[in-house]
């Protein structure tokens, strides 16, 4: 009987095939949205000068169903602006990093939504499923189809493809990239990434010191520096040069030159770390970058 | 991003710090497997744990100055991985009082999922050991080495480091059938990791891995 046991076990464990795919996702959940009330850690926060009228703030409901599943999920989706006029605005899609949710990024989303002057520009943000409180569980093909459903409301109120940024930061820039790259409800007219990863590879090599397959981890698919290749809308990279998450080198700068297509603009900021490129360099620096692109490009 | 993804990073680990195998030889024609647990410690949360690699070995003494041995990696398995060391121990020098006997261990460190996804990594460790006692415990230290074999990355990024080499320090309580291992190893210490995702805990703060690793020996 022992002897059936252990080559039982034996069994199982080799043919498990564990991946570390599960660990991407940070998953935290909230029971409500604060916004500006929340006293959780943030990256930084802005002054009363950036302050957003709360009838320009709108917090609903989507629903978001990837292609291979047959229910919907609920996310959680932030409106920046006045919905009324998406038909005619310029809309900048926020698709936010793995640390935390939307409370967290709130800060980050309304300093977008005063590029050039305060809501010159919509700011679409959604929670990824698992996320805040979308429902869920956090999945690569989730991600996209989240995006997704973000981009299909926002095209159900009147946006049309050539008013539409997208912008990613962090792993936000993996659904940025690919609905960017790809057929999906909507085609941005412009891509921004700020501090973008390569692939899933270059963080196990990155990791290791090692040149390592990502294959013997994960099965993500997971790649900007291969996504970007099909990318044809004009691109905008910013990173910092003391990023000790998401290496410059091994992973922005190979996604900017596998860059192809019409226009590029590459912003390296000096000193400014993973999360601190806006702090690093000021707000209006870098707000007027992100304007000046937005606009003349 | 950054709190999960660690496991990503740690868990490439598996691959360059096992423990020592055998730093003596077994005697001639003497058995032995061997299971270790143990891994480089890191800050997860509030807390410095090591990381727990299981792996599994089995030697064999050819005479009694070399021993061949293979091991198997439990949880690069359980990733789907085939990891196999293939190895021989050779001690080149015997304990002269204080002076101490010299062992090394050339190793092939072969790694396979598939056609694509593969690698081969040649180790060399150098052990330095002392026997002691009635039950003839050992105390060692050495360096294990690890040698990258490819020029290249992801991308076509140059492979920036070549070696990996580990100081360690062990100690091994024996008796007639078993033993029991207790080690400690720097990994990387020429190696920075600022800019890795994981915060690894290194008496050399920026550079490098401390792992800790325990070891249970049955001889026949």
């Amino acid at each position: 009987m022992k002897k059936y046991i252990l080559i039982t076990v034996v069994i199982t464990g080799l043919t498990s095939c564990f991946t570390l795919d599960d660990n991407l996702f940070n998953k935290s959940k909230l029971t409500e949205y604060k916004l500006d009330n929340y006293s959780g850690d943030v990256d930084f926060h802005l002054d009363n000068s950036f302050y957003i009228q709360d009838t320009m703030v709108h917090l609903f409901t989507l629903n978001s169903k990837a292609t291979d599943e047959s229910n919907a999920t609920t996310i959680y989706a932030l409106y920046i602006g006045d919905i009324s006029k998406i038909a005619t605005d310029t809309v900048i899609m926020y698709c936010h990093g793995n640390k935390d949710h939307m409370d967290f990024y709130w800060q980050r989303a309304k300093l977008l939504a005063n590029t050039k002057s305060k809501n010159r520009f919509g700011v679409m943000m959604i929670d990824y499923r698992g996320y805040g409180m979308s429902e869920g569980k956090p999945t690569e093909d989730g991600l996209y189809a989240d995006v997704d459903a973000a981009l299909k409301w926002l095209k159900s109120k009147g946006l049309s493809n050539d008013r539409l940024v997208m912008y990613g930061f962090s792993m936000g820039t993996a659904p940025a990239t690919k609905l960017s790259a790809e057929s999906y409800s909507m085609k941005p007219s412009k891509l921004m990434l700020e501090a973008p990863f390569a692939s899933a590879e270059t963080m196990i090599q990155d990791g290791s010191g090692l040149a390592m397959p990502g294959d013997f981890f994960t099965t993500l698919k997971i790649n900007n520096a291969e996504e970007i290749k099909t990318v044809t809308q004009p691109f905008f990279w910013i990173h910092g040069e003391a990023d000790d998450f998401l290496n410059i080198d091994t992973h922005g700068a190979v996604v900017y030159s596998h860059y192809s297509g019409t226009y590029k603009e590459s912003h390296r900021i000096p000193a400014a770390g993973h999360s601190t490129i806006q702090t690093t360099m000021g707000f209006q620096p870098y707000l007027k970058l992100v304007g000046d692109f937005i606009t003349q490009h | 991003m950054r709190t999960n993804i660690l496991l990503i990073s740690i868990t490439t680990l598996i691959y360059a710090c096992s423990p020592g195998r055998y730093v003596k030889p077994l005697e001639k024609k003497q058995q032995a497997v061997n299971v270790s647990l143990g891994g480089p410690l890191i800050k997860y949360g509030a807390a410095t744990i090591p990381i727990p690699f299981l792996t599994a070995n089995y030697g064999y003494g050819i005479d009694s100055t070399l021993t061949a041995f293979g091991s198997a990696n439990i949880t690069a398995a359980l990733f789907g991985n085939a990891q196999v060391e293939l190895g021989v121990t050779k001690q080149v020098l015997k304990q002269n009082k204080y002076i101490p006997a010299i062992s090394i261990s050339p190793v092939l460190n072969i790694i396979y999922k598939n056609k694509d996804a593969k690698k081969l990594y040649p180790q060399l460790a150098i052990n330095a050991f002392w026997e002691y006692g009635k039950h003839k415990n050992l105390i060692y230290a050495g360096l294990d080495n690890w040698f990258e074999l490819s020029s290249k990355r992801a991308y076509g990024i140059n492979q920036p480091n070549h070696w990996i080499f580990m100081p360690m320090i062990g100690h091994s309580f024996n008796n007639k059938k078993w033993n029991f291992n207790l080690e400690a190893k720097i990994i990387a210490p020429n190696i920075s990791n600022e800019i890795l995702v994981v915060d690894y805990v290194t008496p050399f703060k920026t550079h490098g891995a401390l792992g800790v690793y325990f070891g249970c020996t049955r001889k026949f």
